[in-house]
């Protein structure tokens, strides 16, 4: 079976990045991957979709995800979040940052930031968890370790081996911010557990 | 040990242009050249990194492939990289190096932009295969991308011609496993023997190369039919499907009991396998992005296939949209997004050349614009660009503008630096040869910034990172003919604008230079604004210089309070020089030069 992550956000967050871990640790796994996106005109704080499709046992066809067919939507941004949904499969989960990163476009005539993009995706899609991977990562002192806290997230979803993502990060990220990435992605997964402990 | 834990040494993931610059280095390659462009950028920087091959940016396209073909002529293997309309600068080249053929392998990178992610058009590349008469493969993935680029350097020198390799988006940015092997060592093709009847190409030594060309197109038919880069996969015979690229992925995903016959070689095509492959399947489809191209050649060939509507010949396909071209099922129903604002790329938080356009707006400027980020100053609220057709084509746009409107119209060009010297400067030639009166404004950021920061003639460096020599443009403009040359830094908004104004004004041909690095290349930040609530007189003045990292807080019966967003301020303070009661606040500096 493949399956299905879709990662966005907003160009600077990082996504480019998660997303090339994530397809590293499927390597390094021995899985089949693919991952595609955008580069370009996008980089320049728009929106960013990173698909990445993957299976430890069948080839991948389309590196584009099959619409509607995301098993995971992580979203690094709410809005982004938001305007994904559609692509989720009707079983996705959503993670998703609560930080808001507000576009430039609430600034023309009748466009707003939608005061309820939480609720919104509460109400569009069977699960969905609320992450503060930014507060988190501003607390382990590297506020660009958020992407590596959602990823940390996100493994508790996938049954990536934990060896696979370490030496993923260890092989994607610049030597000196390997272990603050770690613990990020640690403080990732402690997050998913201690809500799933709560609920 | 698990089935599938197989040796993964040899096994890399790769983006599809870091497979064609690794399947150019396996090839022996010595030689890369191209320009940059959105979505082939990453190729040359990658094969750069690999040893023994000489790489550089060229100027543009053309001088790309005017290289190459020097390359090629000394005997080395030599790969071009552009994207899908680079190959319009390069075309007057290429439809004669078709005819002159090669010494060392030739294989040129067309990477096409369906959809337009990142262009002006979406035209199709493979056009070009067939009018030029030149052999075109088409990738579907890392693996043959890096499979094909080998193969290409092969068929390159077996037949004497230049040969495409045309990946479009969703494979040079799509990463997947790559099974990688050695580079073959490839000793430099012939002596430089002096060849004139194949490398002179006057009208009697052109005319045989013409019949030249079309024996080897003959034999290239032949072995069209005959090479596995073109296979057949016969599963389900109710429906067949003719693909290549990422199409035929698509396809495969969505109908995987199909009979395929899946097109590498993409020019010429095989009819006989064609005809073969139809008569074994009940429905024919031909799957393809953008133009009916294998359509119109099959049903010439007197073959049947589906009609397909018109609509899937814009921009990219995807698996849905191949399930509705075949099982004509409409895309399910979503929950509209009308409401939500969208996040289009915007001019950076501490863009210095924001500036240019805020001051353009101000003079009521009509401006012919370019191709670069820069051409972002187009969007709300700047709105200050006014045409964007192609590379270089603003600096000739201004003058045939005030050719018909006089010199009293206010119109000005704005042309990036890297665009510039690619084709921006025959265009101030131009003006200046034929009286003209234009002012060009070159936004120069230092950097190719849109394609990711590649270096350029105005830097001095190489791509090697080698040092060039560095283009100086203010010399430049003046040996061409232009007095009046400006420099300025756009941080200082007032001298901006006066230096527009005047250049605008002086009834000579002007340039004024607006000077700063790209704020992606030189980190430099400085502490955010803050604002003063009790002065603020609620204008909207800081929030119509188009800033990400600021924008208005209040709601829409209120008014305007600008909020700063601390962690994408750099501090250029343009909000602050903007701002008519000095209600944005710069903070003391360690050194107190508040």
């Amino acid at each position: 079976m493949v399956t299905n992550v879709l990662l966005t956000g907003v160009g600077g967050q990082g996504i480019i990045t998660a997303s090339t871990i994530l397809s590293q640790g499927c390597r390094l796994a021995g899985w089949q991957v693919k991952k595609s996106e955008v580069h370009g005109m996008s980089q320049r704080g728009g929106s960013v979709n990173s698909y990445v499709r993957f299976s430890p046992d069948e080839q991948v066809a389309s590196p584009l995800i099959p619409e509607g067919g995301a098993d995971v939507l992580v979203a690094f941004e709410p809005l982004e979040g938001l305007r994904q949904l559609k692509q989720a499969a009707p079983d996705a989960t959503v993670l998703v940052e609560e930080r808001r990163i507000v576009p430039v476009t609430v600034n023309l005539p009748n466009l707003s930031y939608p005061a309820d993009v939480l609720e919104r995706l509460m109400a569009g899609a069977r699960d969905v968890r609320i992450m503060n991977a930014a507060a988190k990562a501003i607390e382990l002192g590297e506020p660009r370790a958020a992407n590596t806290v959602m990823l940390g997230a996100l493994s508790t979803l996938l049954d990536l081996p934990e060896d696979s993502w370490r030496e993923a990060m260890e092989l994607v990220l610049k030597p000196g911010a390997v272990e603050v990435n770690l613990r990020a992605f640690e403080a990732g997964r402690e997050l998913v557990e201690a809500q799933a402990a709560g609920a | 040990m698990p089935e599938n834990a197989k040796d993964l040494s040899n096994v890399v993931l790769l983006s599809g242009n870091e497979a064609i610059a690794r399947g150019a280095w396996e090839a022996g390659v010595r030689v890369g050249s191209g320009y940059p462009g959105t979505p082939s950028s990453e190729i040359l920087p990658a094969l750069n990194e690999l040893p023994d091959v000489y790489c550089e940016w060229s100027v543009n396209e053309k001088v790309a492939l005017e290289v190459a073909s020097g390359a090629s002529i000394a005997g080395a293997r030599v790969l071009v990289t552009m994207k899908h309309v680079g190959v319009n600068v390069a075309a007057d080249p290429l439809f004669t190096m078709s005819y002159t053929g090669v010494e060392g392998g030739l294989v040129i990178i067309s990477a096409d932009d369906p959809s337009m992610h990142s262009s002006q058009n979406e035209q199709d590349n493979r056009n070009y295969a067939r009018a030029a008469k030149v052999p075109m493969l088409q990738p579907a993935s890392s693996q043959e991308a890096r499979d094909m680029t080998m193969r290409a350097f092969e068929i390159s020198e077996e037949f004497d011609a230049p040969v495409f390799v045309r990946p479009v988006t969703r494979v040079c940015h799509s990463d997947g496993l790559v099974e990688v092997g050695e580079r073959q060592e490839i000793a430099l093709r012939g002596e430089m023997e002096k060849q004139p009847e194949k490398f002179v190409m006057v009208p009697g030594h052109a005319r045989k190369r013409r019949v030249a060309v079309a024996e080897r197109t003959r034999k290239l038919v032949e072995f069209a039919e005959q090479t596995d880069l073109n296979r057949e996969e016969m599963g389900d015979t109710s429906l067949g499907i003719i693909a290549a690229g990422v199409a035929y992925e698509y396809a495969k995903e969505v109908f995987p009991e199909a009979s395929f016959l899946k097109l590498g070689l993409v020019w010429p095509l095989p009819p006989e396998r064609i005809r073969q492959f139809a008569e074994k399947v009940d429905r024919l489809y031909v799957v393809e992005e953008l133009d009916p191209y294998f359509t119109e050649q099959i049903l010439a060939m007197g073959i049947e296939v589906e009609p397909v509507d018109d609509s899937f010949r814009i921009g990219e396909l995807t698996p849905m949209r191949v399930r509705q071209m075949i099982a004509g099922e409409d895309l399910p129903e979503t929950a509209p997004d009308e409401d939500l604002p969208p996040r289009p790329p915007t001019l950076c938080a501490g863009c210095p050349h924001r500036s240019v356009f805020a001051a353009l707006r101000k003079l009521k400027a009509y401006v012919t614009g370019d191709i670069g980020c820069y051409t972002l100053g187009t969007l709300p609220p700047l709105q200050a660009m006014h045409t964007t057709l192609c590379m270089g084509a603003g600096v000739n746009q201004v003058h045939g503008i005030q050719k018909v409107r006089g010199h009293e119209t206010p119109v000005v060009a704005v042309i990036g630096d890297s665009t510039f010297t690619h084709s921006g400067i025959t265009g101030l030639v131009n003006i200046t040869y034929n009286a003209g009166v234009s002012t060009v404004v070159i936004v120069d950021n230092r950097t190719t910034a849109m394609t990711g920061g590649q270096v350029h003639p105005g830097l001095g460096v190489t791509l090697s990172g080698l040092p060039g020599k560095e283009l100086d443009f203010e010399k430049l403009a003046r040996a061409v003919g232009v007095e009046d040359v400006r420099v300025v830094d756009p941080y200082e908004m007032e001298k901006t604008e006066q230096a527009l104004r005047e250049a605008m004004d002086n009834p000579e041909p002007s340039v004024v230079i607006t000077r700063r690095a790209c704020v992606l290349e030189v980190r430099e930040r400085h502490p955010a604004p803050a604002l003063d609530v009790e002065t603020c007189i609620h204008c909207g003045q800081c929030i119509r210089i188009g800033c990400p990292a600021i924008f208005d807080a209040s709601d829409e019966d209120e008014p305007t309070l600008p909020e700063i967003d601390t962690a994408l301020c750099t501090g250029c303070t343009m909000c602050v020089q903007v701002c008519p009661v000095d209600a944005l606040v710069v903070p003391d500096t360690e050194e107190g030069d508040a």
